[in-house]
C-alpha cells in the first residue's frame, strides 16, 4: 500500500468520528485478546459483562449528546440518577408490601411497587431535569452554572430523603429477574433497554423536526429565533428528557444492584460528557452524532476491563482516556478552524 | 388577503401590503424610533435610508415582530395587526433578510432555507418522531437556489463552507421562496462584490414583479435611485421625508438625511 491512499483513508476516517471511534474500540478488543492469557478477554462472558458495565454511561451519553447539541450542557445527571433511585427505590419498597413483611424479605405486592417505583424514578429524573430546563430558560443562566449547582441540590436531597444512608429491603429479585439476566445468555436486559432508547433518539436527532431544531439552537440560537423556533421550550423539553434519561438509568442501577448508592455516581456526568465530544459532538452545538457517543462510551470500560485481565492497573484507563479526551477536542477545533 | 395576481397590480392607489404609521420605540432612556412612518405598496420597492443610528434596523424589526413597538400602529393589507413575534409575521407572509443573514452555520443549504417550516414525511413514524421530507426539502431548495441564480457547491453542504456572497444569495433565496406579502432587507449587499450584488438586486426585482413589496434597507443611494420606486429617509428615528424616487436627486436625499426635509414618505 502506498502512503497516498493511507493519508486519504485516515482522513476519510477522521471526518466520521463514530466510524473512527468504532476503530479505536475494536483495535482495543483485538488487543486486549491477543494479549490476555488465552484470549480471556474475548469469552462471550467477558464481553457481556462489559456491555452490561457501559449500558448506564451508554444511556446518559446519549442524552447528553442531544443536551450538547443545542449547546448546552448538564453536569448534574448523576445527581439526579442518585436522587432518582433514592425516590424510586422508596417508592418500590413502600409499595410492594407492610414495612414488617418486606423486611423479612416478603414482597406481596411487589408488581404494584415496581410499576409504581420505576414511574416514580423516570418522574423525579424529569421533574428534575425540567427544573434545569426552567432555571436555564427563565434565569438565563448558563447551563454549566445552573447544572453545576443542581448537581449539589440534587445529591443534598438524596441524603435528605435517606439520611445519608441507601434505601434498605430493595427485593433482590430485581437484580436475578432482570439487572444481571441476560437474553440467550449473552445481551444483559439492561443494554437491551439502552440500545432500544439510544435508537429512538438517535433517530429523533438525526431524522426528525425536533433534532433539526435543536442543532440549529446549537449551531446558532439567534438563528434559530428569528426562524421562528421557540427556542425556550424546546429547551426546556431537552433538559426533562434528559433528566428522563436519568430516571431510567436509576432504575437500571437499582436493577443491577438491589441497592441505591447514595454517594455514588460522582464522575458521572464527566464520563458521559468526555464520552460525547470523544465521539464527535462539538462542545459549542450545532453537530453532534448519538453513534458516536455509544461507541466512545465503550472505550473507557473495554480500557478498564482489559487491563484488569493483564494484570495491569486499571487506574491507568483514567490516564489513557484523559489523553484521548484531550485529543478528540484539539481534532475538533482543527476541524473547525479548517472549516471556518 | 387578496391573490397575489391582483397585488401585482402596483397602480397607485391600491391598498398598502404595509403600513407602519408613528412607529416608537424606546430602549431604555433611548428613543431609537419617535414616530417613523413607512408605506408600501404591492409590487414596490421602497428603499429605506438614513445615517448610523437614524432608526432604519429597528423598523425593520418592528415590522417583522423581532421588536415590539411602545407606540403607532403596523397595519398588513388595510387590516391593524399587532405583530407580537417573528412567527405571527412569518404568517403574514412577510419574510426578512437580516444584516447577520440569521443562518444556521452547521445546518445544509437545504436546511437553513425550512428551519422553522420543515416539511414531515407520511410514514411508520408518529408524533414527534415523524421524519423530515429531506427528498422534497432539497428539491424546494434547488428551485429556490435556482430561482435567484444563486450557485452553491452542494445543498447538503453546511452553510459555514460557503462564501460570504454565496451565504447572503441563501438568506435572499429563503426570503423570496417563503415570502407571501413582503420582503424586508437589512443591507443586504454590505458585505458582496458586485457580481454578488448584482444577484441580490435582481431578487429585489424579481420578487417586486411577483406582486411582493419590497422594504431594502440601503446606504447604497445612487443605486436606490434606480432601483426602487420610492425612497423613505429616517432621521434620528423620524422619517424626515421621500418621495417617488425618480423625482429625486442624490443632493435630495442627502439633505434630508443630514437636515433640510422634503415631501412626506
Amino acid at each position: 500500500m502506498t502512503a497516498v491512499p493511507l493519508g486519504g483513508l485516515a482522513r476519510r476516517l477522521l471526518r466520521s468520528t463514530p466510524v473512527a471511534m468504532a476503530l479505536v474500540v475494536v483495535a482495543l478488543v483485538l488487543a486486549f485478546g491477543a494479549l490476555s492469557p488465552g484470549g480471556a478477554f474475548l469469552r462471550v462472558s467477558n464481553l457481556s459483562t462489559i456491555t452490561l458495565n457501559v449500558s448506564v454511561t451508554m444511556l446518559l451519553a446519549v442524552g447528553v449528546t442531544l443536551v450538547m447539541a443545542s449547546g448546552e450542557l448538564d453536569l448534574s445527571i448523576g445527581a439526579n440518577v442518585v436522587l432518582s433511585s433514592v425516590v424510586g427505590a422508596q417508592v418500590l419498597v413502600a409499595l410492594s408490601g407492610a414495612p414488617e413483611q418486606v423486611r423479612v424479605g416478603d414482597y406481596p405486592t411487589l408488581p404494584l411497587g415496581i410499576a409504581a417505583g420505576t414511574l416514580a424514578a423516570v418522574l423525579t429524573g424529569a421533574a428534575f431535569g425540567a427544573l434545569n430546563g426552567l432555571l436555564v430558560t427563565r434565569l438565563r443562566v448558563n447551563s454549566f452554572i445552573v447544572t453545576l449547582g443542581t448537581m449539589g441540590i440534587g445529591t443534598g436531597l438524596a441524603y435528605v430523603l435517606t439520611g445519608g444512608t441507601n434505601v434498605p429491603h430493595v427485593p433482590r429479585l430485581l437484580q436475578t429477574g432482570f439487572g444481571v439476566e441476560r437474553l440467550f445468555g449473552v445481551v444483559p436486559y439492561p443494554m437491551i433497554v439502552v440500545l432500544v432508547i439510544s435508537g429512538l433518539l438517535w433517530h429523533l436527532l438525526s431524522s426528525t423536526r425536533f433534532g433539526l431544531r435543536t442543532l440549529a439552537i446549537g449551531s446558532s440560537r439567534e438563528a434559530a429565533e428569528r426562524a421562528g423556533i421557540r427556542v425556550a421550550p424546546h429547551l426546556l423539553a431537552l433538559f426533562t428528557l434528559m433528566g428522563a434519561l436519568a430516571g431510567v438509568a436509576a432504575v437500571l442501577d437499582l436493577t443491577r444492584f438491589a441497592t441505591t448508592n447514595v454517594g455514588g455516581h460522582q464522575t458521572t456526568a464527566l464520563a458521559a460528557i468526555a464520552a460525547v465530544v470523544i465521539g464527535g459532538t462539538s462542545l459549542f452545538g450545532g453537530r453532534a452524532s448519538v453513534a458516536g457517543s455509544m461507541v466512545a462510551s465503550l472505550i473507557p470500560v473495554v480500557l478498564a476491563t482489559g487491563l484488569v485481565i493483564l494484570g495491569v492497573q486499571a487506574f491507568w484507563q483514567l490516564i489513557v482516556v484523559g489523553v484521548i479526551l484531550i485529543a478528540a477536542v484539539a481534532l475538533d477545533q482543527r476541524r473547525r478552524e479548517r472549516l471556518l | 388577503m387578496e391573490a397575489p395576481a391582483e397585488r401585482g397590480s402596483d397602480a397607485p392607489g391600491t391598498g398598502y401590503a404595509i403600513e407602519a404609521v408613528d412607529i416608537v420605540k424606546r430602549y431604555g432612556q433611548v428613543e431609537a424610533l419617535s414616530g417613523a412612518t413607512l408605506r408600501v405598496r404591492p409590487g414596490e420597492v421602497l428603499a429605506l435610508v438614513g445615517d448610523n443610528g437614524a432608526g432604519k434596523s429597528t423598523l425593520a424589526k418592528v415590522i417583522c415582530g423581532a421588536v415590539a413597538p411602545d407606540g403607532g400602529h403596523l397595519a398588513f393589507w388595510g387590516r391593524p395587526v399587532a405583530v407580537s413575534s417573528i412567527r405571527q409575521a412569518q404568517e403574514l407572509g412577510v419574510e426578512t433578510v437580516y444584516q447577520d443573514l440569521a443562518l444556521a452555520p452547521d445546518l445544509s443549504v437545504a436546511e437553513n432555507l425550512f428551519l422553522g417550516r420543515e416539511p414531515l414525511r407520511a410514514g411508520a413514524w408518529a408524533g414527534p418522531l415523524r421524519r423530515l421530507d429531506r427528498a422534497g426539502m432539497r428539491e424546494a431548495a434547488q428551485a429556490a437556489v435556482d430561482g435567484v441564480g444563486l450557485r452553491v457547491p452542494s445543498l447538503d453542504a453546511p452553510v459555514r463552507l460557503l462564501s460570504g456572497g454565496q451565504r447572503q444569495g441563501v438568506a435572499v433565496a429563503r426570503a423570496v421562496m417563503w415570502a407571501r406579502s413582503a420582503i424586508l432587507m437589512d443591507e443586504p449587499t454590505a458585505a458582496l462584490g458586485p457580481k454578488q450584488t448584482g444577484i441580490v438586486y435582481d431578487a429585489i426585482v424579481a420578487a417586486a414583479a411577483r406582486g411582493l413589496a419590497v422594504v431594502v434597507i440601503s446606504h447604497d443611494i445612487p443605486r436606490m435611485l434606480l432601483l426602487a420606486h420610492r425612497i423613505a429617509v429616517l432621521r434620528q428615528g423620524r422619517t424626515v421625508g421621500g418621495g417617488r424616487a425618480a423625482d429625486l436627486s442624490l443632493p435630495d436625499v442627502v439633505t434630508m438625511m443630514l437636515g433640510g426635509a422634503r415631501r412626506a414618505a
